[in-house]
């Protein structure tokens, strides 16, 4: 339905292609895509959570829209606000599950049955190599840890995405970064995410794509990619990307039915910049108030008197992650002056938590376990910092005021710091408490 | 055929402050508000400093602001509170990604132009802005400086009036 005439451009001198640019290409119905272009778009699947899906739906109706191109590639998930934390939050999710009930959008998950939406959506077969997926919710980039081109979206561009299946990009050029050397003991996708950060800057990747790679990355797990992916909007990236490989084909043959095609960048693709990083002395990471990419070397804040620390959020919402904190809590309990806040992301998580006997562990040493929820890490229910408390959150942003009170400070770090600092009282380092 | 101004005259609000994120334009607790006139009172409600801006903002006001404006969060309140107040223009050193086109989609103009929270402009100034050519000036100051202009299809939707009825004028 939209005219493209005066986009379409001679492609024949574009040699090499990123990851970025194919996907864009062929759901562009192209052959090849130029970086700085615009190019329309259909998408495979556009996710909107609680707290976003309202404000769409009034622009749907605004627009006359009537029905959702295809409820297939529409997913809702209550995640944010839930269990409702107050009334108001309440309206949100009963307009979403009118919305979904209204329009046959099967793929609506219900409190109880649904999760965090960056880890709920990859583990129920909702997102594959080679996808272009949209989501009103700015950690949408995730899914690039499958090899898909995944980006977050505002309200009007949902409802457009909804009406009509396609968006206008403009094709992003996309930084390289190769990481080499043996991540050290303790030390994961979180501590390398906010390692990148810290060197690229909070908008070192403005309106760029990330494609890491390199024999680290080749070596790490899954969950550490979703983990490095989910981060790279915080450094003002459109999306992050891993090159799928094995791991990404083990991970999808929990889906036999998914048919898909991976995307790999050509030899002699273009990047409009490259980094490289040796990680083999890694030290663990913790990222300062109030930017991500205030990162420095754990024994640069060790000793800082921690009141909450929260443990879970799509960025560290895996049974991995949990294991790891775990592990470095070393069967201690949590220190009386701390509270340990442990969010398992989804119901598959929080089951895997049960069976391992992860969450008696944690409910001995002193923690609360809360339900499948963003809750915290936006400060909106379930550990709200006060005036002055300062806390050390395996989440995505410390911003100002972002976690409760102006006043409250965030430390970011991985879930190993932040086992050791739960048990410690202040941040500490595993080997060290 | 436009209906959308390209060439303002007003007088400035200059937030000189790099990485303003979406919760201190417009903070998760106000998330709940989807109507547009609600949503102005709260703008910079999580700014120190720019808590009053929603009071002593006039309509047709214009706004500059430093680099990565709008990082973070997806929510497009954080735009639509500036449509609220009655800023059609908002004009910045950068911008999040995500936040330009919440603003493109919804018909709200961006400049970006760098240098911009350097050139000596403070708030109170009037300023000319040329959407069309990008060119920005302040005659009281002698200010001139040169911002990007949209490129064809963000303005194309801009003056449209928004991403839905930019789709309903091509279809």
């Amino acid at each position: 339905m939209i005219c493209r005439d005066h986009q379409i451009k001679e492609l024949e001198t574009i040699l090499g292609q990123t990851i970025a640019q194919k996907i864009l290409a062929l759901h562009a119905g192209r052959a090849a895509v130029a970086v700085d272009e615009l190019v329309f778009a259909k998408v495979d699947m556009i996710l909107g959570t609680d707290v976003t899906v309202p404000l769409s739906v009034e622009v749907f109706r605004r627009m006359g829209a009537d029905r959702i191109f295809d409820p297939k590639k529409t997913v809702l998930v209550n995640d944010h606000f839930v269990p409702a934390k107050d009334m108001k939050a309440a309206e949100l999710s009963k307009t979403m599950r009118l919305f979904a009930e209204e329009m046959g959008i099967d793929n609506y998950y219900e409190v109880g049955r649904s999760g965090i939406c960056h880890v709920l959506l990859p583990d129920e077969g909702l997102v594959k190599p080679g996808d272009l997926i949209v989501g009103a919710d700015s950690h949408t980039c995730t899914y690039g840890a499958l090899g898909a081109f995944s980006t977050g979206i505002g309200s009007t561009d949902m409802a457009a995405a909804w009406a009509i299946g396609e968006l206008w990009f403009r094709v992003p050029g996309t930084i390289k970064i190769e990481v080499n050397g043996q991540l050290p003991k303790w030390v994961g996708g979180k501590d390398l995410a906010l390692h990148i950060i810290g060197h690229l800057g909070v908008e070192g990747a403005l309106y760029k794509a990330m494609e890491f790679t390199g024999p680290t990355i080749r070596n790490l797990s899954m969950d550490g990619r979703l983990t490095l992916c989910n981060m790279a909007i915080e450094a003002g990236a459109k999306t992050g990307i891993v090159a799928p490989d094995e791991v990404t084909r083990q991970f999808m043959s929990k889906f036999p039915e998914l048919s898909y095609t991976p995307q790999v960048a050509d030899s002699d693709a273009e990047y409009v910049e490259e980094h490289h990083f040796d990680v083999s002395d890694l030290p663990l990471q913790v990222a300062k108030p109030y930017l991500p990419s205030n990162a420095v070397p754990v024994h640069e804040v060790m000793g800082q008197q921690v009141h909450q620390v929260v443990l879970g959020s799509c960025t560290n919402g895996h049974l991995s992650d949990f294991q790891l904190a775990a592990d470095a809590m070393k069967g201690q309990k949590v220190n009386p002056k701390t509270r340990l806040i442990v969010i398992p992301s989804t119901k598959d998580v929080y089951l895997e938590l049960i069976r391992s006997g992860l969450a008696e562990y944690f409910t001995e040493a002193g923690a609360v376990i809360g339900p499948p929820t963003c809750g915290p890490c936006i400060g909106g229910h379930i550990g709200v910092l006060a005036e002055q408390e300062v806390g050390l959150y395996t989440t995505n942003r410390n911003f100002v005021g972002r976690n409760g009170h102006p006043t409250s400070l965030v430390f970011l770090a991985g879930p190993a710091v932040a086992g050791a600092t739960a048990v410690a009282g202040e941040i500490a380092h595993p080997d060290e408490i | 055929m436009s209906i959308k101004p390209t060439h303002f005259k007003s007088r400035i609000w200059l937030v000189d402050e790099d990485n303003i994120d979406t919760d201190m334009i417009f903070h998760n607790k106000h998330l709940h508000i989807t109507k547009l006139d609600e949503m102005g009172q709260h703008t910079f409600g999580n700014l120190p400093g720019w808590e009053d801006l929603p009071q002593k903002a006039q309509d047709g006001d214009l706004l500059v602001v430093g680099g990565n404006f709008g990082a973070g969060s997806s929510r497009q309140q954080a735009v639509d509170c500036f449509t609220a107040l009655g800023i059609p223009l908002i004009i910045g050193e950068s911008f999040g990604a995500i936040y330009k086109r919440n603003a493109i989609n919804a018909g709200v103009a961006l400049a970006e132009c760098p240098g911009i929270t350097d050139s000596g402009l403070t708030s109170g100034d009037v300023i000319d802005v040329n959407m069309e050519t990008g060119e920005i000036k302040c005659d009281a100051k002698s200010i001139t400086l040169q911002a990007k202009p949209f490129s064809q299809v963000q303005m194309d939707i801009y003056q449209a009036g928004g991403l839905f009825e930019y789709g309903k004028s091509v279809s």
